[in-house]
């Protein structure tokens, strides 16, 4: 498939709608205070926004909700590693260890 | 000027110093999803120079992996970038948190630190940026992880480009960007209200994930946060006799 130039709009146009919200209110600052209240809730934002996308993404088989899959296991050995061991590394290693394990053993 | 005073200060090599260092274990997850994206911008038909194009424009995974299929679909321009906004929705909630960390810091500085805001980088950073006095050790603290996931995205979205075909599907390396997200969560989800927060935001994210335009999420990550905050006002009024 060949595309033209307008391609390039595009490009400027996700560029546009990426960088607006991400610049928000890091760029309007003092100008706009969000309520104290909403600062506060906002402290949450990080842990919800995370589980957000990990636990779909680990649940979900295409499409369909499926709770014993090689990524949940993978997600579990992972989590585990990263609550009783320093070593930074070591999900990594872990999870995709138990992720391909799983699913070389299962076929 | 000022911005180059601050860039050239010993605090801001020693807050880059460290905002590297622990940003470095996490940046790991970045890799695969580079070399991802740059396979699935070269099999959607983008040459090189465009794939390129695309991926220091926008800068953006999730954005770039979501409107791909779009832009390869001839779809029309404003359902691309709704999608896109949709998809980055997220990053005004982020802005908001972060930005008392950018105290004393320019408006070029901020537009910069805007452009290369990512989900890692927030989750490193956040809490140091807001508890630490000096602005140019929060600014090299915050620059150099961010432009570190920067460089890593750019070089390896260009060798994913080049090496498309080569690593089996099978191995599922974009499984790593999901236990970065892991790493970063397991820390967070020791107080319990920020547990209910992941747990709330984390289900309800799943339930509602065939809403349109990927809004599942957005709406599992308010839930998330007002659970979490019900929890500690909860907590709050319970330890009182």
């Amino acid at each position: 498939m060949n595309y033209d130039a307008s391609l390039w709009l595009i490009f400027i146009l996700i560029g546009l709608a990426t960088t607006l919200p991400r610049a928000s209110f890091i760029v309007l600052g003092n100008r706009v205070v969000l309520p104290s209240v909403l600062q506060r809730a906002l402290r949450y934002a990080p842990a919800a926004v995370l589980a957000a996308i990990v636990v779909p993404d680990v649940l979900v088989v295409g499409g369909t909700l499926e709770v014993f899959n090689p990524k949940l296991a993978a997600a579990i050995v992972a989590v585990a590693a990263a609550s009783l061991s320093r070593n930074p590394w070591l999900p990594f290693i872990g999870g995709m260890a138990a992720l391909l394990g799983i699913r070389f053993l299962s076929g | 000027m000022k911005f180059v005073t601050k860039i050239l200060s010993p605090a801001f090599l020693s807050g880059a110093r460290e905002g590297f260092h622990a940003f470095l274990p996490l940046s790991v997850g970045l890799v695969p999803w580079a070399l991802v994206m740059g396979m699935a911008m070269v099999s959607s038909g983008f040459s090189p120079l465009q794939a390129m194009g695309m991926n220091i424009i926008v800068f953006a995974g999730t954005a770039q992996l979501g409107t791909l299929p779009l832009i390869a679909a001839d779809a029309p321009v404003w359902l691309i970038i709704t999608t896109a906004l949709a998809l980055n929705l997220r990053f005004v909630i982020f802005s908001a948190a972060i930005a008392p960390g950018f105290r004393g810091i320019g408006t070029p500085g901020r537009w910069l630190a805007g452009h290369v805001l990512t989900d890692g980088v927030f989750a490193t950073c956040l809490d140091k940026l807001l508890r630490v006095d000096d602005p140019a050790w929060r600014l090299g603290y915050y620059l150099a992880p961010a432009l570190w996931a920067w460089i890593l995205w750019q070089v390896f979205a260009l060798t994913g480009i080049y090496a498309a075909g080569l690593i089996p599907k099978s191995w599922s390396l974009e499984f790593m960007a999901t236990i970065a997200l892991i790493t970063l969560l397991v820390p967070m989800a020791k107080v319990r209200p920020m547990l209910i927060a992941a747990l709330v935001g984390g289900a309800s994210a799943t339930l509602l994930r065939n809403m349109p335009l990927r809004l599942g999420v957005v709406v599992g990550i308010c839930a998330g946060i007002a659970a979490g905050f019900a929890a500690e006002h909860w907590e709050g009024k319970r330890s009182q006799p």
